[in-house]
């Protein structure tokens, strides 16, 4: 957003100061970089491993059958059609959930951004899902939303139908006849309320004389929103994108909880649990893990360009 | 005219007042009563689980929504039926010691990124965004078969441990924090003979509290909330649960369904976090802007 003097004028201190400054500088630095190397080990090596694993034939059953199985176990993940279709899903959950939610939150932080009674209230009311334990959310949404006999879904749609007079009101199998869309529907009451937070200070901290000045030159609500709300939010909507593809695309709860999987909703997270857990099938779960790297990567490119600018912003 | 351009709504004077206190009316409901049905929408789910938790059990098994009695005993009953201590106090040491490791090691490691400028420095907060981007699952085989070589699966070490090594999201919540600082102030205290340690713990620390505490809050809750790593690690040890798997294996343990119980159970977890939350809205609020906005 704006360049920090601050860190701006920290940058401009030359790199390659006289020798033994510099080397004063290290003796100062020393102690806190070991923390730092031992994190960036730490968290990378796990992943190292995990390369490493992805190419061996590992199955924990079989302890004594392992061996270098070259691209096999990717073969594997490529070419089985249940971890296709949670490729597939898990590209679709994520896409889905985030523009959802994003969408939704927009909207309510339209809404909240004007002055009403109770703003406070409501806000809080909104946030509410979010502070849902996730998996305390999937249950509320399978048991007390869902349930074809005792959920409430069906039973408002039977207070609806006996005000009309009808004692025939569908009571539809809400998870068994629209399971994806029931799991999205889970993440996207879950996810609307933090894309809200975000955009909801991103419309705060919008230069309020930018648009004053646009409604007195004639500028209609639409073309405030549209040409100076709508620019103004880009990195706020990019950072609630961000974010939310980061967890959405590592979702477990919900598809545990709610589906356990079936019904082909299973996504990647589940797949490698199920090829680890039950299966023991180290070796693929690894390279399946491998893949669902690739696909976040490709999910959130644009999360790359938010980096980028973060370190543009930085260099001036 | 100037008048009129400080008063905050911008007023069109071509408008009728009549008009225009018509139009503003129909505005204020029109807000008022979208508000209040959105609110509704996404707070309903948790009210019904609240009424669904003081119901009888035949009745939390009917599509009926307002509960005929009330019966308070089913908080103390879900004591009764499990040992709800032992998973709170899991999930507590669990959220505690993780949001201690965190601070303790990310701290150091956000400073040193923040701060220093050293070849390779760019690569280092690039490979630290990316450790923030692995879904846990697909480094959990090579962690696995490590905790369970050690023998510690099924005890709360595998989940408490990595946070004394360091947190990539708060590490880069706390950087984001500590670039706006003056380097001035910094160096203030640099002349003065602070070792690094001294500028970090005495002047860079309580001038960044609200980074602080939202990275403690973001802690805390990620692990308050954590389901995939409990159940890897402890789900087959229930000494070792914490309430996320409790909560979900609640009606498959007992063999009944008790809603009214599971929802009391629900409701007993959530309380925490609304009330965490309550009190710390703001720096909450702020600890997620200040993630990619500021740089």
């Amino acid at each position: 957003m704006t360049v920090h003097s601050p860190t701006a004028q920290h940058r401009s201190v030359p790199l390659r100061a006289n020798a033994p400054r510099l080397a004063g500088q290290w003796a100062r630095r020393a102690p806190l970089l070991p923390a730092l190397v031992f994190l960036i080990a730490v968290t990378q090596l796990p992943f190292v491993a995990t390369l490493v694993i992805s190419v061996l034939r590992w199955n924990a059953l079989d302890p004594t059958n392992t061996g270098f199985a070259g691209l096999r176990n990717y073969l594997a993940v490529v070419t089985d059609a249940n971890l296709r279709s949670s490729m597939l899903n898990t590209a679709v959950l994520t896409v889905a959930v985030v523009l959802a939610s994003l969408v939704l939150g927009l909207l309510l932080a339209l809404l909240l951004d004007r002055r009403f009674l109770g703003r406070g209230v409501v806000r809080t009311m909104l946030i509410a899902p979010f502070l849902v334990v996730p998996v305390a959310a999937a249950l509320l949404w399978k048991h007390v939303l869902y349930n074809p006999e005792y959920g409430l879904l069906n039973g408002v749609l039977t207070e609806v139908w006996r005000w009309f007079g009808s004692d025939h009101p569908p009571q539809p199998d809400w998870i068994s006849g629209m399971p994806k869309l029931a799991v999205e529907a889970a993440l996207v009451w879950q996810w609307t309320p933090f894309m809200m937070l975000i955009l909801l200070a991103g419309l705060q901290s919008r230069p309020i004389e930018a648009v004053e000045a646009a409604r007195i030159d004639g500028a209609n609500a639409w073309q405030v929103f549209r040409y100076l709300t709508l620019p103004h939010l880009r990195r706020y909507l990019e950072l609630g994108g961000l974010l939310g593809s980061i967890y959405i695309v590592q979702n477990f709860d919900a598809v545990f909880t709610i589906t356990s999987g079936g019904l082909g909703t299973a996504n990647l997270p589940y797949t490698i649990y199920q090829t680890f857990y039950q299966a023991h099938d180290y070796g693929q779960a690894s390279a399946a893990g491998v893949v669902v790297v690739v696909v976040s990567i490709v999910i959130a490119t644009f999360a790359l360009r938010l980096v980028s600018s973060l370190l543009r912003n930085e260099a001036s | 005219m100037t008048a009129l351009l400080e008063s905050s709504p911008p007023v069109t004077p071509a408008v009728p007042r009549r008009r225009r206190n018509g139009r503003r009316t129909l505005d204020f409901i029109a807000v008022h009563s979208v508000a209040l049905a959105l609110g509704l929408m996404f707070t309903l789910p948790l009210v019904f689980v609240f009424l669904t938790a003081v119901m009888s059990d035949q009745q939390a098994l009917s599509s009926e929504l307002w509960p005929r009695e009330w019966h308070f005993e089913n908080f103390v009953a879900v004591f009764q039926k499990a040992p709800m201590f032992t998973y709170l106090t899991n999930s507590l040491v669990y959220s505690v010691l993780a949001t201690a490791g965190m601070l303790l090691s990310s701290i150091p490691a956000a400073y040193a990124l923040a701060r220093f400028r050293w070849r390779g420095g760019n690569l280092a907060f690039m490979l630290v965004i990316a450790a923030m981007m692995l879904p846990p699952q697909v480094t959990a085989v090579p962690l696995y078969s490590m905790w369970a070589s050690g023998h510690l699966t099924g005890t709360l070490w595998p989940l408490i441990v990595p946070y004394f090594v360091g947190d990539a999201f708060s590490i880069f919540l706390l950087r984001q924090f500590f670039l706006t600082i003056p380097e001035d102030y910094l160096d203030a205290a640099r002349m003065d003979g602070c070792s690094e340690f001294q500028v970090l713990y005495r002047v860079l620390l309580p001038m960044t509290k609200p980074g602080i505490a939202a990275a403690a809050l973001f802690t805390f809750l990620y692990t308050w909330n954590d389901y995939f790593g409990p159940l890897l690690y402890v789900g087959e040890r229930q000494e070792s649960w914490t309430l996320s798997v409790a909560l979900a294996s609640f009606r498959g343990m007992h063999r009944t369904t008790q809603w009214n119980l599971t929802m009391a159970a629900t409701t007993l977890v959530l309380v925490p976090v609304v009330v965490l939350f309550l009190f710390a809205q703001k720096s909450f609020v702020r600890g997620l802007t200040f993630t990619g906005i500021k740089g």
